[in-house]
């Protein structure tokens, strides 16, 4: 995806550069002096057909790499390491990871910490509760929609570590600006420890007397 | 129709005043003059709410206004802008322009024309009044989203005044584009071939048939959010077997032909300001007709990238169709370049609010490109990258040609020039301060700010990059200050202009200013795209094509 962003934005200032130029060049240069009337010429026919062709082949080129990043970006493993089901509500977000019993939830005042292991895929399976939320880290530069009725899917294999910032980035009601959550990448050691610390928390949690 | 008759005359109109001489009216001129001054007044009241909007913005953590009012405000700014200032304003200006550039006397169903204006008012009344019922106005955003806009979650009375005030916007637009192409088909002057009709004309022609298509799915969609919360339909509701994606589609099948139609009007407008101040034909007539219309059509196509993140689409068709959007775009901005290409160009302020527009719209569509391609959307979609994206689009551009048209057709529409040093100064007020406001969003954007949030963590340079649009939107407001100003000072003072002081090509600029009820006394001989300028130079003048 950062590839994606390079060309598109190299591009674009390249494109912007000399459209940008051709526009303040005849400004420069031919300024009114005086009363005669310039060429009054209406076509170049050559000149319209090669400023319709360079446009259309730089935009095949663009979208052939648009494809081909937006298939690996879009591609599901067959087997994921690691499955986290999402549920975005009103005003926060639930991860689970199912065949576990660890379950976190958030409020607008406290956004879940989601973690996941470092060099390996986990699938995430998103939808939402109540409204269409969308779940957003901006450091994936990714996010994707959150709607009641439907299952998104999509897989993560970061390849850095740290804690990163998500948000919800569809408008969702009085509090959205405070839908946010943090997705922690650690090693799959740190991963499998973090794992049994939730689990023996959970089991502690329910071995208490209702 | 068996009779193709010149509409009735109406009774000489501008020469009657008094209120009830323009409630009354038919006068396509005076029906423009009212569209247009209701939009620009429209506009000043969106424009109070971005300044509320930035100030609350301006800084980390703020508290000036509450989480509820902005969502009000956000709402209300952006249905405002874009159903009761940029699209009325072109209808308006079509209006007033349209008879005018053909050499006919009205439009084509001038009674017709005259409720089209007053049920959008209405509409836009309706829509405002939500300001003041309990609940308040509408808070669901100006594409109101279901299930979020469903009776569960938005019970307020001010939700349905927004549904029913654009359902009435919305019959007002398909109205008049019928009543535009009709005019357009049938009401042209003697010698005035499809092939000779003004750029603007032709661009109102594709923008009519946009509204045709796009709108009725705008008032189906509306039609079924009303029934799902009053009449206890299941249409977005997914657990009754609905689909919340459903109302994605519909809207957007609307939504996004919607920027075409703000924005192919104001194509027409730059290029006529761009041919007057550079004194030649335009460039590439044939292309520019032939672009519009692949624009228009191409529009039709591209809806579900504003869906692009929901999982729901199919990504590459919608990606490949809006990148192709490119080419007909790139052809009109060759075709303008082509216009300035060895010209004669002069700077009035219509001249520099047109030279405004290529370069702010250059940026819009370079970046409209860039979120045409998915894997870019995922991380730009709703966040303030693509706020700036669609502001450089409707802002940088449709505001910018709207100034330039008012400069431009003031002293037809009113007989009175506005300063043009002060329009400058507008002018710099304008592109400066809209520079300052938008460009730091991209960043802010790309660093990761959601759109339509009321407030913001104080992380590293979000402070400094909203305090800088802060500051241009105040500077923005100055040069909307200067430009009352300047209207009413221009007024005031009253220094009659000549008819045609731009040295115009089309029609408009034969008549006298204002021109008379009935447009024309007589008419130049038409024998090409501009017979106003092969009068004055006969010896160039084109015979035929």
């Amino acid at each position: 995806m950062h590839l994606d962003w390079t060309v598109f934005t190299y591009a674009g200032l390249a494109v912007f550069a000399i459209v940008g130029g051709l526009i303040v060049f005849p400004l420069l240069v031919w300024r009114r002096r005086g009363d005669a009337l310039p060429p009054q010429f209406r076509r170049n026919v050559p000149i319209e057909i090669v400023t319709t062709v360079i446009p259309l082949i730089m935009v095949v080129l663009l979208f052939i790499l648009s494809y081909r990043v937006e298939s690996a970006v879009e591609h599901l493993a067959p087997v994921p390491s690691v499955v986290v089901n999402v549920v975005g509500f009103r005003w926060s977000w639930q991860f689970s990871y199912p065949g576990t019993d660890v379950l976190v939830a958030g409020t607008p005042q406290r956004g879940p910490e989601m973690v996941i292991p470092l060099n390996e895929t986990t699938r995430i399976n998103l939808t939402s509760v109540d409204v269409n939320h969308r779940f957003w880290v901006p450091a994936f530069l990714f996010k994707r929609d959150a709607i009641a009725g439907m299952n998104n899917a999509f897989d993560w294999h970061p390849e850095r570590l740290g804690s990163f910032p998500g948000r919800c980035a569809e408008f969702c009601g009085l509090e959205h600006a405070f839908m946010t959550f943090t997705v922690r990448v650690v090693s799959p050691a740190d991963f499998k420890r973090w794992l049994l610390e939730q689990r023996s928390r959970s089991t502690a949690y329910r071995k208490t007397p209702q | 129709m068996s009779v193709i008759a010149a509409p009735t005359p109406a009774v000489p109109s501008l020469a009657r005043r008094g209120v009830l001489s323009w409630i009354t009216t038919t006068d396509h001129k005076r029906i423009g003059i009212l569209y247009m001054t209701t939009a620009i007044g429209f506009f000043f009241v969106a424009g109070m709410m971005a300044m509320l909007m930035r100030a609350q913005l301006a800084q980390p953590n703020q508290s000036i206004i509450t989480a509820h009012q902005y969502a009000q405000l956000f709402t209300l700014h952006g249905t405002v802008m874009i159903f009761f200032f940029v699209v009325p304003f072109a209808l308006g200006l079509a209006n007033f322009l349209i008879p005018l550039q053909i050499g006919a006397p009205d439009m084509a169903f001038p009674r017709l024309n005259a409720f089209t204006y007053w049920i959008f008012l209405i509409g836009a009344l309706t829509v405002m009044s939500g300001a003041a019922v309990n609940g308040g106005a509408a808070d669901t955003g100006w594409f109101a989203y279901a299930p979020l806009s469903g009776i569960k979650i938005s019970s307020g009375l001010g939700q349905d005044l927004w549904i029913i005030g654009l359902l009435m916007a919305s019959i007002s637009s398909i109205l008049t584009s019928i009543n535009f192409l009709t005019t357009v088909f049938i009401y042209r002057a003697p010698g005035m071939t499809m092939w000779r009709i003004p750029i603007f004309t032709w661009e109102m022609v594709a923008t009519s048939l946009l509204v045709l298509m796009a709108f009725p799915s705008l008032a189906a969609d509306l039609s079924m959010l009303l029934i799902d919360r009053h009449l206890g339909g299941h249409f977005f509701d997914p657990a009754a077997g609905g689909s919340p994606v459903l109302y994605q589609h519909l809207f957007w099948f609307f939504g996004h032909p919607e920027v075409y139609i703000m924005i192919l009007p104001y194509f027409g407008v730059v290029t006529e300001v761009i041919c007057t101040f550079s004194r030649k034909p335009v460039f590439g007539y044939t292309g520019m007709v032939l672009s519009a219309f692949a624009i228009a059509g191409l529009s039709m196509g591209v809806w579900a990238h504003h869906m692009f993140t929901t999982g729901a689409v199919s990504d590459p068709f919608f990606a490949a169709v809006s990148l192709l959007i490119a080419v007909p775009t790139g052809i009109k901005f060759f075709n303008w370049i082509g216009t300035m290409w060895r010209g004669s160009i002069t700077f009035q302020t219509p001249m520099l609010f047109a030279i405004g527009f290529l370069l702010n719209f250059l940026d819009g569509g370079i970046t409209g490109v860039m979120v045409a391609s998915p894997p870019i959307d995922f991380h730009a979609k709703d966040s303030y990258f693509l706020v700036s994206h669609f502001h450089y689009v409707i802002g940088g551009g449709s505001l910018f040609a709207i100034f330039a048209a008012m400069f431009f057709w003031f002293p037809k529409v009113f007989g009175v020039k506005l300063n043009e040093v002060w329009g400058k100064v507008c002018f710099v007020c304008e592109f400066v301060g809209f520079n300052l406001t938008f460009f730091p969003m991209y960043f802010l954007g790309v660093m990761g700010m959601p759109r339509r949030v009321y407030t913001y963590p104080n992380l590293p340079g979000w402070g400094l990059l909203n305090s800088l649009a802060t500051l241009g939107a105040a500077i923005m407001a100055v040069g909307v200050i200067l430009f009352i100003v300047n209207v009413i000072a221009s007024v005031k003072r009253h220094t009659p202009v000549p008819d045609d002081p731009w040295g115009g090509f089309t029609l408009e600029w034969a008549t006298s200013s204002p021109p008379p009820p009935n447009n024309f006394d007589w008419l130049p001989p038409i024998r090409s795209e501009r017979p106003v300028f092969d009068l004055h130079h006969p010896e160039l003048a084109k015979t035929g094509r």
